[in-house]
């Protein structure tokens, strides 16, 4: 670890992050080959289609253990937008799509990433509910169990696409973001450009924690 | 392969239950104890080894007392809602049109069950497979008509060529006049099972007068199953042009050096 370099996630964050981020892979390449016959060969490493089943609904119960320290852990920072300048923000897309000499400063969690949370935190929920009633499809009515299977692909086609979008801007299309759900250390540099508004604050309230020198104040996330 | 269709005459059935009888023994499924409830339908409904069942009615109208029986069973639907929401591929259309279920590929999910707007599939927890009638494929295959058709007494029952059987159908509607119709041609693309019913369809216990693949489950296949895979293209072909196009965003260069750069 090079000195410098600032902690952005603590060990929790980071599990909380890689097991949803574990289960919610097992459950799309599950549900894709349940969803698609062409590929039903997906089931056949795990023993057949049906033990592809029980993996994808087994699965399930680890994503609701993992989306609940998700929501809770991020509700408060990455839950609720703050006004007006989240708003500002959207406005000018956070400076992503086109050029925009000033893009507003953003905390911790910038709107888009706020929005990408309540998007698989809303998902996630409903993934749940509908897929735990598809579980059991004979114990409800019929009218509703088919219309959990609408709201159960809709929420794939959401959380599908949103999957690469998160890849995209947590790999080459925003260098360095990668680090914080690693290591944890990312460099002042970056989080100047992505998060200034958190860097500021950070040093204001002496919570910042740098690689090599003493602790100002307890860092950590405080669950 | 020419489209093979079961046609029911509703008024030439006597509920001898000689057809419910001749299903089970042809495809080995062995009775159940049940009970009796007051009514001459017995067991109370289709289950995982009564893929057909008389359904037994009393209308009292001002004639006097009527007596309904209703062979049901799968409808063999053109386009059927099992065979789309099917994951495994176990429910199949067969080279006669009629829906066949191949046991081992299927996993038992339900689907099915909820997507049939005949109420058919029924869930058997101890194989945790579905089962259904077939139209005794291996019967058709061996140039056999089902073991139902093949038991009835009475003629109200008959298998052939689909297109033998609609005029059949239409020409027995015509002979008992009245209300009485021809029901399975007028839905799902035909169905490979046919009714003659004295009555309006609506008469009929379980009978669905305007029986339909489910909206949602067109919405579900049709629709959100593709979107998916094209949503998610389109997401990586747009993340790619962003790179190309806008590029990635950047830690500023000219940032002073303490931030372990």
């Amino acid at each position: 670890m090079r000195k410098g370099l600032i902690q952005a996630t603590d060990a929790f964050e980071r599990i909380v992050h890689w097991s949803l981020a574990a289960s919610c892979l097992i459950l799309c390449i599950t549900g894709l080959g349940m969803m698609f016959q062409s590929f039903n060969f997906i089931g056949t490493v795990m023993g057949g289609l049906k033990s592809l089943k029980y993996v994808h609904n087994f699965t399930g119960l680890l994503f609701i253990v993992a989306l609940y320290f998700t929501i809770r852990m991020w509700w408060k920072e990455a839950g609720v937008f703050s006004m007006p300048e989240d708003l500002e923000w959207m406005m000018c897309a956070g400076g992503y799509l086109w050029h925009v000499d000033k893009v507003p400063e953003t905390g911790k969690y910038n709107p888009g990433q706020k929005a990408f949370f309540l998007v698989v935190a809303g998902c996630g929920v409903m993934m749940v509910i509908t897929g735990l009633i598809m579980w059991f499809p004979l114990s409800f009515p019929t009218e509703l169990v088919r219309w959990m299977f609408v709201l159960h692909a809709l929420g794939f086609v959401t959380i599908f696409s949103f999957f690469f979008v998160h890849l995209y801007l947590g790999t080459i299309g925003s260098p360095g973001s990668l680090d914080a759900m690693l290591s944890g250390w990312v460099t002042r540099a970056w989080l100047k450009k992505q998060h200034p508004k958190w860097l500021k604050e950070m040093e204001h309230e002496g919570k910042l924690v740098v690689y090599g020198e003493e602790k100002t104040a307890a860092g950590g996330h405080g669950h | 392969m020419a489209q093979k269709t079961k046609l029911i005459d509703i008024a030439k059935c006597t509920g001898c239950r000689g057809c419910q009888l001749a299903c089970k023994q042809w495809n080995q499924q062995p009775a159940a104890q049940t009970e009796n409830y007051g009514t001459y339908q017995n067991p109370p409904d289709l289950q995982s080894n009564t893929w057909t069942l008389i359904r037994f009615q009393e209308i009292a109208d001002k004639d006097g007392v009527k007596w309904i029986f209703r062979k049901d069973g799968c409808m063999h639907c053109t386009d059927a809602a099992c065979v789309k929401v099917c994951p495994s591929g176990a429910l199949q259309y067969t080279e006669y049109g009629t829906v066949a279920i191949n046991n081992e590929r299927c996993i038992g999910c339900k689907e099915c069950v909820t997507a049939c707007p005949f109420d058919i599939p029924r869930y058997d927890r101890v194989t945790d497979k579905i089962t259904k009638c077939d139209l005794c494929l291996t019967r058709i295959q061996a140039a056999l008509e089902p073991a139902c058709v093949k038991a009835c007494p009475t003629g109200a029952l008959k298998f052939g060529d689909k297109a033998d059987m609609l005029k059949a159908a239409y020409k027995r509607a015509t002979a008992l006049g009245g209300n009485a119709n021809v029901y399975g041609d007028k839905f799902v693309d035909g169905t490979h099972v046919l009714y003659v019913l004295p009555d309006k369809p609506g008469t009929y216990d379980k009978l669905p007068a305007k029986p339909s693949v489910p909206l949602s489950i067109i919405v579900w296949k049709d629709l959100l199953k593709p979107l998916s895979l094209l949503a998610a293209g389109g997401v990586i072909a747009g993340s790619f042009l962003h790179y190309i196009i806008h590029g990635p965003k950047l830690p500023d260069e000219d940032q002073n050096h303490k931030g372990g750069e």
